[in-house]
């Protein structure tokens, strides 16, 4: 099971995760918990509160607010053995304790190549260069100068469900699924800034640069940059967060979240792409056959329960429960997602809620009235192209189990009578 | 601005030297060199921050596994904790043979061999340390740069204004021109047709000691990768098994990459500190370790590069997800009697519960590249 390692977690998080250890109580026991008929009345209500009777805390004591430390186990969360080191390393955004379609900044998943670059905005730069008309350098008062649009995007890192390859082995969507956030984007249109330093009718080709120890590099083709590109410096209405590459980085809205380089620092205009590290030992999609694709960058229609998930079982035992989850396409809008509580065999139609945008999360609901008997729950999404979220069968049955990237596969969550969940794979 | 914190560095430097003259036997300029070595995992100076091991200011007088905000492995914290201190003698021990004064830490270095290298390095880090005579004065000084941060813009505005800023002719006039030296300084990126490659040359002997000196501690003597860190060579012919092993040599495409990549990211945590001489040598060095030359001789220039091919770089193709069954155009999805019976597990995640639990972080799975 996950472990709750902040010490100060709540009396609700204790009690889960016991309950998640023992997961031997009944769901009546469960239940009861929940508010069955007392004899005398509820002390939280006939005794007064001290909140209710001293003061509480005046404006300023937190200049910039934070959660209530009740929610102190809603962080991001580290898999040490992924990587050597945690300066190249990643985190994952706790899906399960969030809803709607927006994600906090502060818990917006972490991945960099060689951690997170401290860039003063007075020194930051970027530069257009190569084939060009005239090459630029901006600083950021420049690009504050520009017009401006604001958007909501999804970044989902194309090693997303990465592990899952091979079996279910991670306990939580967190784990499988967390390496994704959608926030709304504030920036420049990059056609903006190509067409002041005007593109070279040659030009075909961009290479986008960060300015952090790994200058991470990545080729994007002309017309994607010239289509829907940001050069962005808000993430909800706020700075970016260092860690999403403050004070500037790119957003290339449905493709793969490494080309999202942070701390952009330098455009060069080619006719040719560049074969970088990113794009040839990494982001390169090896099949079964022992060839590998390359410039896979669309994100695929997808789609996860984030609760009921192992990290956020059923604690109420039967009677009504709210099934939710997130749909996203890398093609567009998500039409329609299905909700199986039988792995498979019958599916219904669930209900989106909250703002369809092109290539943004989507909120899922579907409310069932749960019996206590077991279940077996997927989400399957379709897009606005018409394109189905696939079987993990269909996946490795077409690639193999070699890929890494862009893991698109149907989850499937077991949830027992006790309401405890885990990652399973089904016939 | 960038100059300006590192002369007052220097200046540090400079001052500390003067003020205690007969502090260590060691040559603090020497050390200055031999600290390269630890460059990759250490950052000492001004500003210095925690990289892979923790940075090394103060290290004279502190206690073993003490530095604020670094995570240290169990062996180090309890070394600590049971009364080591870092001075001259126990650092020389350290430094000499690590995993044998501390077993279990988690430095991955194998120890420095010459006793002059530990003497001088310490005397470099000395220069670092409070507990030098010089110290108050070198303190101050070396804060000077981050006190006057805003004096530093000041000075940095300064030459943009006074360079013949020629502006944007674009629709907003936004931006000035960039400069061909800033050009040079940033674009850096080479191609698989060579563009991009700066004079120089290398051959595999010379790239041999680079390697070891800079890159081994990480990447294994022979590019096998030590511990965790990448794995640079071998796997030929693996592509198809079930764990395949992605190389340079087995899986790369282009020998481009290797050289654009080293320069501008390698050595981990002390990047662009190789001369391109350096980065052809390597390279080279890194074709041999991979068996595409078996020459130690032989020498890889800007002349010779686009001419080498790596054996795997026919099996890259494009993006034909699309072209996969399960993405055929017009797909109904069914919503009834879907499987012919009832549905059943067949892979569990608690079988392998590999999921954090705080301790205990075997990798028993696959992995996120
Ligand atoms: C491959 C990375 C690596 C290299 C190279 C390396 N170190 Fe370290 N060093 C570490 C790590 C990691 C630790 C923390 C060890 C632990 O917690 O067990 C460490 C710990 C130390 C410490 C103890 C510091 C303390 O706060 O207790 C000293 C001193 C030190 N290193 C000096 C050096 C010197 C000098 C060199 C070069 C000659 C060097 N190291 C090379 C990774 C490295
Ligand atoms: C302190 C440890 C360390 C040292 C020293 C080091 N590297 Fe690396 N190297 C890494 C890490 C970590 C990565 C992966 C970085 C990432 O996640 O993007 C890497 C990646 C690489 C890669 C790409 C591997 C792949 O499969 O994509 C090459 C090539 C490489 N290093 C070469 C070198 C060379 C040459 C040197 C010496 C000049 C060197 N490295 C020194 C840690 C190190």
């Amino acid at each position: 099971m996950v472990d709750i390692t902040d010490p100060k977690r709540t009396k609700q998080a204790a009690s889960r995760r016991d309950f998640l250890k023992a997961g031997l109580l009944g769901g009546a026991a469960v239940a009861a918990s929940a508010g069955v008929a007392r004899a005398a009345g509820d002390p939280l209500i006939t005794e007064i509160q001290d909140w209710n009777r001293y003061l509480g805390e005046g404006v300023d004591v937190a200049p910039y607010g934070k959660p209530s430390e009740f929610e102190a186990n809603v962080v991001r969360r580290n898999v040490p053995w992924l990587t050597a080191d945690p300066v190249s390393s990643i985190n994952f955004t706790p899906l399960h304790e969030l809803d709607g379609i927006i994600t906090p900044n502060g818990l917006c998943f972490e991945r960099h190549h060689g951690g997170t670059a401290i860039i003063n905005p007075a020194d930051h730069r970027l530069m257009i260069n190569g084939l060009v008309d005239t090459p630029l350098v901006f600083t950021m008062e420049d690009l504050k100068r520009f017009p401006r649009e604001n958007r909501v995007y999804f970044l989902e890192c194309a090693a997303n469900g990465g592990m899952e390859w091979r079996g279910s082995q991670l306990n939580g969507c967190q784990f499988t699924h967390g390496m994704i956030h959608c926030v709304v984007y504030t920036g420049v249109p990059l056609r903006y800034l190509l067409e002041e330093a005007g593109v070279k009718t040659n030009g075909k080709w961009l290479l986008a640069e960060g300015a952090d120890a790994s200058a991470m590099t990545r080729s994007i083709p002309m017309e994607k940059a010239l289509d829907d590109c940001l050069v962005a410096f808000k993430m909800n209405g706020e700075a970016l967060r260092p860690e999403q590459g403050y004070p500037l980085r790119l957003c290339v809205p449905g493709w793969e979240g490494n080309m999202w380089v942070k701390w952009l620092r330098r455009l060069e205009v080619g006719d040719e792409p560049w074969a970088q590290r990113e794009e040839t030992s990494k982001y390169t999609d090896l099949l079964a056959n022992g060839k590998a694709r390359r410039h896979t960058w669309v994100m695929d229609v997808k789609s996860v329960i984030t609760s009921p998930s192992p990290q956020a079982p059923v604690t109420h035992g039967k009677g009504p429960l709210v099934i939710t989850g997130l749909a996203w396409s890398g093609n567009g809008t998500i039409k329609r997602v299905d909700v199986t509580l039988d792995g498979g065999r019958t599916w219904q139609t669930a209900r989106l809620d909250g703002p369809s945008l092109p290539k943004a999360l989507h909120r899922f609901y579907l409310d069932i009235n749960w019996d206590g008997s077991e279940l077996l729950l997927q989400s399957r999404a379709i897009d606005d192209q018409g394109l189905v979220q696939p079987t993990k069968n269909e996946l490795r049955a077409a690639r193999g189990e070699n890929s890494i990237y862009h893991n698109n596969g149907i989850q499937t969550w077991h949830v027992n009578n006790d309401g405890v969940v885990e990652n399973v794979e089904v016939s | 601005m960038l100059k300006f914190p590192k002369s007052a560095a220097l200046a540090v430097l400079a001052l500390t030297a003067f003020a205690s003259p007969s502090l260590a036997d060691g040559d603090a300029d020497a050390g200055q060199k031999v600290f390269k070595k630890c460059a990759a995992c250490h950052a000492v100076g001004d500003g210095a921050k925690h990289k892979v091991g923790p940075e090394l200011n103060d290290v004279f007088g502190r206690t073993a596994g003490s530095a604020e905000g670094y995570k240290y492995s169990n062996a180090m914290s309890e070394a600590g904790q049971g009364g080591l201190v870092w001075d001259a003698e126990t650092l020389s021990t350290y430094l000499a043979k690590p995993k044998d004064m501390i077993k279990g830490t988690k430095m991955a270095f194998a120890g420095l061999k010459k006793d002059d290298d530990i003497a001088n390095v310490l005397a470099y880090l000395k220069t670092f340390s409070q507990e030098t005579a010089a110290a108050p004065a070198a303190v101050e000084t070396g804060k000077t740069p981050v006190e006057t941060a805003d004096a530093g813009a000041a000075v940095e505005a300064a030459p943009a204004a006074e360079m013949a800023v020629e502006k944007s002719q674009g629709a907003f006039g936004l931006g000035r021109k960039a400069m061909p030296d800033e050009i040079a300084a940033w674009d850096i990126d080479v191609r698989p047709d060579g563009t991009g490659l700066p004079e120089g040359r290398g051959t595999v002997a010379e790239g041999e000691p680079i390697f070891v000196e800079n890159c081994a501690v990480c990447h294994g003597d022979f590019g096998e990768g030590a511990g965790r860190w990448p794995v640079l060579a071998g796997g030929q012919d693996t592509l198809r098994n079930d764990r395949p092993e992605k190389t340079i040599g087995s899986y790369w495409p282009y020998l481009s990459t290797v050289f654009d990549y080293v320069r501008r990211a390698m050595p981990f945590g002390n990047a662009r500190s190789l001369s391109d001489d350096d980065v052809y040598a390597l390279t080279a060095y890194l074709m041999y370790l991979n068996d595409i030359v078996d020459d130690e001789e032989f020498e890889l220039s800007k002349d010779n590069f686009a001419s080498v091919h790596l054996p795997n770089e026919a099996n890259f193709i494009p993006d034909d997800r699309a072209s996969e069954p399960h993405y055929a155009k017009g797909i109904e999805p069914c919503m009834s009697e879907c499987k012919p019976g009832p549905v059943k597990i067949t892979a569990r995640a608690q079988v392998i519960d590999v999921t954090p639990e705080g301790e205990g972080d075997e990798n028993s799975g696959g992995g996120i590249d």
